[in-house]
Parts: structure tokens; C-alpha cells; sequence
């Protein structure tokens, strides 16, 4: 018995030792092997609703386009950093994480280098107090910081911070918080959009309006399981009452085949869609998604 | 008493590891495909991870490309290039791509003419590999 129970003592605080070793090994990799241990099933995948997993497109492709049209910059579509501080909630601070990033993203591209600093800033903030450990660290934003000016570099480094964390999250099994971050993105690149056509209506930017159509419904699925969560319930309807407007958004898809340059490693997808959304939509759109926006920043 | 305590601790302690390996084999596998990626494309932001217990096991990705825009879909398993087997399809089922034809290429870069809504599916190389963590990552740049 007593030796038993030696046992259990020296196996458990072997355990103990190896998981003290391995967590904090952190990131480093300098052992590396072929053979990767067999991991238990059950920790599976984020955003992984009945087997299918959901992406959410980066909001700063649809800043990217903002510039592209010709719209000018305005603080107006954007969210104050000096907010930051008065979240309090993890769901607020979760989404307007995803927001600052959009943000971030959007003042980049327009080459406001000072705005960038405020951003980054406000989303390292959130991150750490929502305990996202490694996304924006130290040498995160000394990296970004000497980057200052160099906006392929900033954009690339923004894309890091932001998949470090999804990373993070995912793999600490806290799917709601990463959820709530793309959400947040997905809202701010809707409200950019929408702003921007109200003042320079142009038809790159009203299909990409409509193009929201796919990612809302993903990103209702995805959030539907946290429902029961007073935070997700009212957010999660009001998501549900915009997409009822997107249901009226029409696509056409025809097939092309695509061509490959095998050399360049690189696939050209030829398909066409034809979209259809009329003004009174575009309208309901804009005007809902400001009310939920504003609820969520305010 | 005393038994039963260290034999929950144990448990405790054991899952902890499991954990620990499982989050840092995501890491690692993360890393390697994020080195195809983030020198020259913008990160998404996501990782998209799943485990596959086998080769007929299929991960599936929904995701929407934008038009004007090119990206690169890396896609890795364990520590070596050619684990994983990636295709993409619209959602007509139309097969677009498939890395299986380019020699299991561990990344791909799209450009795509027209936005469109489309699923990437992921399976292990049988050949190579039992059972692995699939990591698929997402960047893109302007269409020049």
C-alpha cells in the first residue's frame, strides 16, 4: 500500500514536472520530429459547427476596397481608441477587439501612421485583459512600431497579431471569445462599407454590401451555440434581424473553368456572379448595422 | 482517501498534458504553415485547425473569395510539406483545385476574377501520415 502510494506520489509529481516542462516551452521548437503523439478527439476545432468549419474574411480587405474607391478617410466610420477603457465585460471587450482591428487595418491602409499607434494600443489593451497571451506582445509592437510608415509590413504584421490570438484562443478552447473577434471585424467592415456608399455610392462597394450575405449566416451559426448567454441572445437576434434583409439579396452563380499556371503555382478562378440588391436593402442594411454597431461600441 | 485524491490529481494532471501537447502541436504545425504564408500575403486573422483520426477523414473549410483579390491557401500536417491533401470547390460542387495534382504543393495562390463562396476540404496524405492535425491558413493581397 505504502508503496503503491509512492508511486502515485512519484507519477504525479513526474506528471506535474512534465507539464510545468511543456508549458513552459511555450512556443519553441527546437525538437522537432516527424511523428506527432496522438492527441485526443475531442479537442477538435474552433468554429467547427456540425463538421464544417466557417471563415470570416478579413475586414481589411473590405478597407482595402474603401480606399480604392476613392472615399476619403473619416474618423467618423471608426471607434475612438480612447474607448478602450470603458469596456468592461468580456463579450465588449471581445468585440471591440475585433473592431480596433478592423480599425487598425482601415487607418493603416489610409497612412495614418499616429491613428495606427492609438489602435494598436487599444487592441493590445483588450487582448491582455481578455488574457490573449503572445498576440501583442512587446515585441509585436516594436516590430510594428519600426515598420511605422511601411503599410505592407504594418498590414502583415496586424494579420499575425490577429491569427496569434485566434490561435490562442482556439487552442485554450475559448471559441466564444475568438467568435465574438471575427464578429466584431466582420461588423466594423460592414460599417465602413455601408458608410461609404451612403456618401460615394459606387458598385464595387454595393456588392461587396452584398456579399455580407454568406458570412452573416456563418457567423450566426457559429454564434447560435453561445446563445443562451444573455450578451449573445440580443446580439445573436439582432444579427438574425439583418440577415431577414440579406434573405432578399439574390445571386447568380455561373461556373468557369479555372486556369492554372503550374509554374507560378497559381489558379485563376473564371466563374461569374451576378448579384442583385436594390436600394430600399441597401438601406435597411445600413441602418441596422449602425444600430447594432453603436450598441456595441458605445 | 488519500488514494483517491492523487488518482484524480493524476487525472487532472494527465489531462493537463494532453492539453498542453495537443495546444503546442497546433502551435508548431501553425508556425511551419504560417511560413508559406505571412511573407508576402496578409494573414485573415483565423487559424483553422481539425483533427483527422485518418485518411478518409475530410475537414471541411466554407469561406468566401473576393473578387480583385489574390490568396494563398497553405495548408499543413506535421512537421513535413505534402501531409495534407487540399481542394477547393464552389458550391456547386465544381472542382476548382486540388493539390493532389501538384504534387500535395503545401500552398496555392488564387486569383480570383469574381467574388464567389466556396469550400476547401482537407484530408491527410495517406501515405504519409496516420492520423495528424490539418491546419489550413487563408492570406491575401490586391489583385495589382
Amino acid at each position: 500500500m505504502r508503496l503503491k502510494l509512492f508511486t502515485f506520489r512519484g507519477t504525479f509529481i513526474l506528471l506535474s514536472a512534465s507539464a510545468l516542462i511543456m508549458s513552459s516551452c511555450g512556443n519553441e521548437t527546437t525538437k522537432e520530429t516527424d511523428e506527432l503523439p496522438p492527441v485526443d478527439s475531442t479537442q477538435s476545432t474552433i468554429l467547427n459547427v456540425s463538421g464544417e468549419i466557417f471563415s470570416i474574411p478579413s475586414p481589411i480587405q473590405t478597407a482595402f476596397l474603401i480606399k480604392n474607391s476613392g472615399a476619403a478617410y473619416s474618423k467618423e466610420v471608426i471607434n475612438a481608441p480612447s474607448k478602450s477603457a470603458q469596456y468592461s465585460t468580456n463579450f465588449s471587450k471581445a468585440m471591440n477587439l475585433g473592431i480596433y482591428g478592423a480599425d487598425l487595418g482601415y487607418v493603416t491602409i489610409f497612412d495614418q501612421t499616429q491613428d495606427a499607434i492609438g489602435y494598436l494600443n487599444a487592441a493590445k489593451r483588450l487582448a491582455d485583459e481578455l488574457g490573449v497571451a503572445g498576440a501583442f506582445d512587446a515585441q509585436t509592437i516594436e516590430r510594428f512600431t519600426k515598420n511605422l510608415g511601411n503599410k505592407d509590413s504594418m498590414l502583415v504584421l496586424t494579420g499575425v497579431a490577429y491569427r496569434s490570438s485566434d490561435a490562442y484562443l482556439k487552442n485554450n478552447d475559448r471559441n466564444d471569445v475568438s467568435g465574438l473577434i471575427l464578429a466584431g471585424g466582420w461588423l466594423e467592415s460592414l460599417f465602413f462599407a455601408t458608410n461609404v456608399y451612403k456618401i460615394k455610392p459606387s458598385e464595387e462597394v454595393k456588392r461587396r454590401i452584398a456579399e455580407q450575405k454568406t458570412s452573416l449566416q456563418s457567423l450566426i451559426k457559429l454564434l447560435t451555440q453561445y446563445y443562451s448567454q444573455p450578451e449573445y441572445t440580443e446580439f445573436v437576434d439582432n444579427l438574425n434581424d439583418l440577415s431577414s434583409v440579406f434573405d432578399g439579396v439574390e445571386f447568380t452563380y455561373s461556373y468557369e473553368k479555372p486556369t492554372t499556371d503550374a509554374e507560378k503555382k497559381v489558379t485563376t478562378i473564371n466563374s461569374k456572379t451576378e448579384v442583385k440588391i436594390t436600394p430600399e436593402q441597401i438601406e435597411s442594411i445600413t441602418q441596422k448595422t449602425k444600430a447594432i454597431r453603436n450598441q456595441i461600441v458605445e | 482517501m488519500k488514494k483517491g485524491i492523487f488518482k484524480m490529481m493524476l487525472v487532472i494532471c494527465g489531462l493537463i498534458i494532453v492539453n498542453t501537447a495537443s495546444a503546442q502541436i497546433s502551435d508548431t504545425v501553425s508556425n511551419i504553415c504560417a511560413r508559406h504564408l505571412e511573407s508576402q500575403f496578409i494573414s485573415d486573422g483565423q487559424q483553422y485547425k481539425a483533427l483527422l483520426m485518418n485518411s478518409d477523414e475530410t475537414a471541411e473549410f466554407h469561406t468566401t473569395l473576393y473578387g480583385g483579390t489574390v490568396y494563398r491557401i497553405a495548408a499543413c500536417s506535421g512537421l513535413n510539406d505534402g501531409n495534407l491533401i487540399f481542394s477547393v470547390y464552389d458550391t456547386e460542387r465544381n472542382l476548382l483545385f486540388t493539390n493532389s495534382e501538384f504534387k500535395n504543393a503545401p500552398y496555392w495562390d488564387f486569383k480570383i476574377k469574381n467574388s464567389l463562396d466556396c469550400v476547401i476540404e482537407a484530408k491527410l496524405n495517406g501515405s504519409a501520415a496516420g492520423s495528424g492535425r490539418a491546419v489550413v491558413l487563408i492570406g491575401f493581397k490586391q489583385q495589382k
